[in-house]
């Protein structure tokens, strides 16, 4: 088996995370990790490179593909400068905020001739994979409604709710890719409702943190996505697709399996509690998806159209809000 | 037992279903008559009823009888309240009492005014699994509600010539949904935005209804809702709901005829749900009945009264108007459209 060798830019969490999925994986090396702000220490490994110039991976020749998981506004600059040195790219989502600057990076990726994937693990999610195959298998007949619930176990500080583009860019654009994966159509048309209800400081930062955001798809089915930044029971990460010849859902994952039946009631513990610990294995995945298609010269399975999408639907859910009416989603 | 005699004018599917359920089920009722221009004589006479007639006036005539249960064609119930309600009988209604705000509170104040207890038929109102909810909810379990979501399919799309006639998926079949979000909120309707797509059989888009719609709602405590119903689940009646509140949530699945479990190389396989309303909601529908003689004696509440039921064609009307023009639409918007501004 050919190695890939990779280069990672940006040591936060999901940079930390990619890196040592990546020092698992057979067929893979990974030679370099850049940031100008981690403490690095003894982390990685010995043999790997680390320092604060993204140079350190960019103008290696012997690196072939890189990770970008540095922070958002870095992402269309770094892919390009990536894709300029003839490296393929893995680019966590978004690409960016704005669709021009995510049109002139995939543009840049295209006249580069290098393979792009966006970071949408949750298609690499076992189950929900499981949820699209009964789609594809034809289970469940034709689509005719997809009901996803996303709940994160916490609400985010405010500091972040200013930077994150707002919940529909930063948090259902997960779910945006979900139901365009899910049943294989574009989403056309978007209504969003949301409300603060559970910290007036999200409010107060121009946010929401409750959103119900119905979608209206290419082929006539509908979706709808229900959001909270808090559900304080955990992770609540539902997916149902139903359709002509029945339904597919997908529950809450938790720890075990265990139901503790007492007096007062019947107990199972709570989901997973937050993302790192539910899409551990779309994670690895994704990775292993990637380094195939560089590996096997194939288009990655998740590209920049996808990243691109997810994000137009994004801005059409906030504008459906802030305008209290359903609108068109913008052409790629 | 103190026993409430009642008549029962319609026997049509659900007329039967709440005839049998007062002689079998209710033992605090007497059913004294049955009234309908189609009346299977043999099955009410196998019920034991005495008064077996064609005509209304068999019930609203008979001075012992003390309340009605309305089950006729939805066209006639506002008429029939109004006949009930002179003859100072308490009433019970299957829903939709009218399509039409005005007629629902002509009839509330037909029945205020003869001092007669109106209950519409609101079943899930009485539905255990609902009242749980409703416990959980009422004790503060889940604290603050933030969003309340409701599934409902039906097994089977009905027949076209029941589309036609039925007034709309939304004041036919999520009538039920805008009371049921009424129900667990405590709160009242505020705006609402419907989408809707027929997906099951081309012929129901051609009588002019859907048979798709997701209906998203927000509620004056500023809660918001939303609504699926789909007229074909081929696996059952799918019936379930969720209160996500600022401690946590609460939600009713799907009951089921059996909990036998299968399990075999070709997988893990379960019982699908109940077939239908008068099989998943059997208890809520004896119990409905049991709280209308409750409230006619003077010893309970009115579970569903005409104003829920002004309330949810409301919502329906506002749906109506904005799958029809779709944007969102505010309550008292569709209410004046409609030439319906007046309140209760």
């Amino acid at each position: 088996m050919k190695t890939v060798t990779v280069g990672v830019l940006g040591a936060g969490r999901i940079g930390r995370i990619h890196t040592e999925n990546l020092l698992r994986m057979a067929g893979v090396r990974v030679k370099a990790v850049a940031d100008p702000y981690a403490e690095f220490g003894v982390w990685p490994a010995n043999d790997v490179r680390t320092g604060p110039d993204p140079e350190l991976v960019l103008a290696d020749p012997e690196i072939e593909a890189v990770l970008i998981c540095s922070p958002t506004p870095t992402h269309a600059p770094l892919t390009e400068a990536g894709a300029a040195a003839g490296k393929h790219i893995f680019c966590e989502k978004p690409i960016d905020l704005d669709p021009d600057r995510i049109r002139q990076t995939l543009a840049a990726v295209d006249a580069a001739g290098v393979k792009l994937q966006v970071g949408f693990n949750r298609r690499f999610d076992p189950t929900f994979a499981r949820v699209r195959k009964a789609v594809t298998d034809g289970e469940i007949g034709d689509v005719q409604i997809v009901k996803i619930t996303s709940r994160d176990p916490e609400a985010p500080p405010v500091s972040y709710v200013e930077s994150s583009g707002g919940i529909f860019l930063d948090m259902t654009i997960h779910d945006f890719d979900m139901v365009r994966f899910i049943t294989g159509q574009e989403v056309e048309e978007v209504q969003a409702m949301g409300a603060v209800l559970i910290d007036p400081a999200i409010g107060e930062a121009g946010d929401v943190d409750t959103a119900v955001t119905v979608l209206k798809m290419t082929d006539g089915s509908l979706a709808v996505i229900e959001n909270s930044r808090q559900a304080v029971y955990g992770y609540d990460q539902r997916v149902e697709a139903f359709g002509s010849d029945g339904s597919a859902e997908a529950a809450n994952e938790t720890p075990n399996r265990v139901t503790i039946s007492g007096r007062d009631g019947v107990r199972q513990d709570n989901p997973l509690y937050f993302f790192l610990e539910r899409y551990q294995a779309s994670f690895v995945a994704e990775l292993e998806a990637f380094i195939s298609s560089i590996r096997d010269d194939r288009p990655p399975p998740v590209g920049g159209r996808d990243g691109l999408m997810s994000v137009l639907i994004g801005i059409a859910a906030a504008r459906s809000m802030a305008e209290n009416r359903p609108v068109k989603v913008e052409a790629p | 037992m103190e026993q409430t005699t009642l008549g029962v004018i319609g026997a049509g599917r659900i007329g039967r279903m709440h005839t049998e359920n007062l002689v079998h089920a209710v033992p605090e009722a007497r059913v004294k008559a049955v009234a309908s221009p189609h009346l299977d004589d043999a099955w009410a006479g196998s019920l034991g009823i005495p008064v077996r007639a064609v005509h209304n006036d068999a019930v609203l005539e008979d001075p012992e009888i003390a309340a009605v249960v309305i089950t006729a064609p939805s066209g006639l119930h506002c008429e029939l309240i109004k006949q009930a309600a002179a003859a100072g009988k308490h009433i019970f209604c299957e829903k939709p009492v009218a399509f039409e705000p005005l007629l629902i509170e002509e009839a509330q104040r037909t029945a205020d005014e003869a001092g007669v207890v109106l209950q519409v038929g609101f079943n899930r109102r009485s539905d255990p699994s609902l009242l749980d909810l409703m416990a959980a909810v009422q004790n503060g379990e889940v604290g603050n509600l933030q969003t309340i979501r409701v599934t409902n399919r039906d097994p089977k799309a009905p027949p076209i010539d029941f589309v036609k006639r039925s007034g709309g998926i939304f004041f036919d079949f999520l009538i039920h949904d805008f009371d049921s979000v009424r129900f667990l909120s405590g709160s009242d309707i505020v705006e609402v935005y419907a989408v809707g797509a027929v997906l099951i059989d081309p012929a129901i888009g051609q009588a002019g209804d859907i048979d798709t719609a997701i209906v998203t709602l927000k509620l004056a405590s500023g809660a918001l809702a939303v609504i699926d119903a789909s007229r074909q689940a081929v696996y059952g009646y799918d019936q379930r709901f969720e209160v996500l509140g600022s401690a946590g949530s609460v939600a009713v699945d799907n009951t089921k005829p059996s909990t036998r479990v299968v399990s075999t190389t070709g997988g893990v396989v379960g019982r699908t749900p109940h077939d239908g309303f008068v099989s998943r909601y059997r208890d809520a529908f004896v119990d409905e009945l049991k709280a209308f003689l409750r409230a006619v004696r003077g010893e309970g509440p009115v579970v569903a009264g005409a104003g829920d039921a002004l309330a949810a064609v409301r919502a329906a009307l506002a749906a109506q108007e904005s799958f029809q023009h779709q944007r969102p639409v505010r309550l008292e918007a569709a209410a004046a459209a409609a030439g319906g501004g007046a309140t209760s």
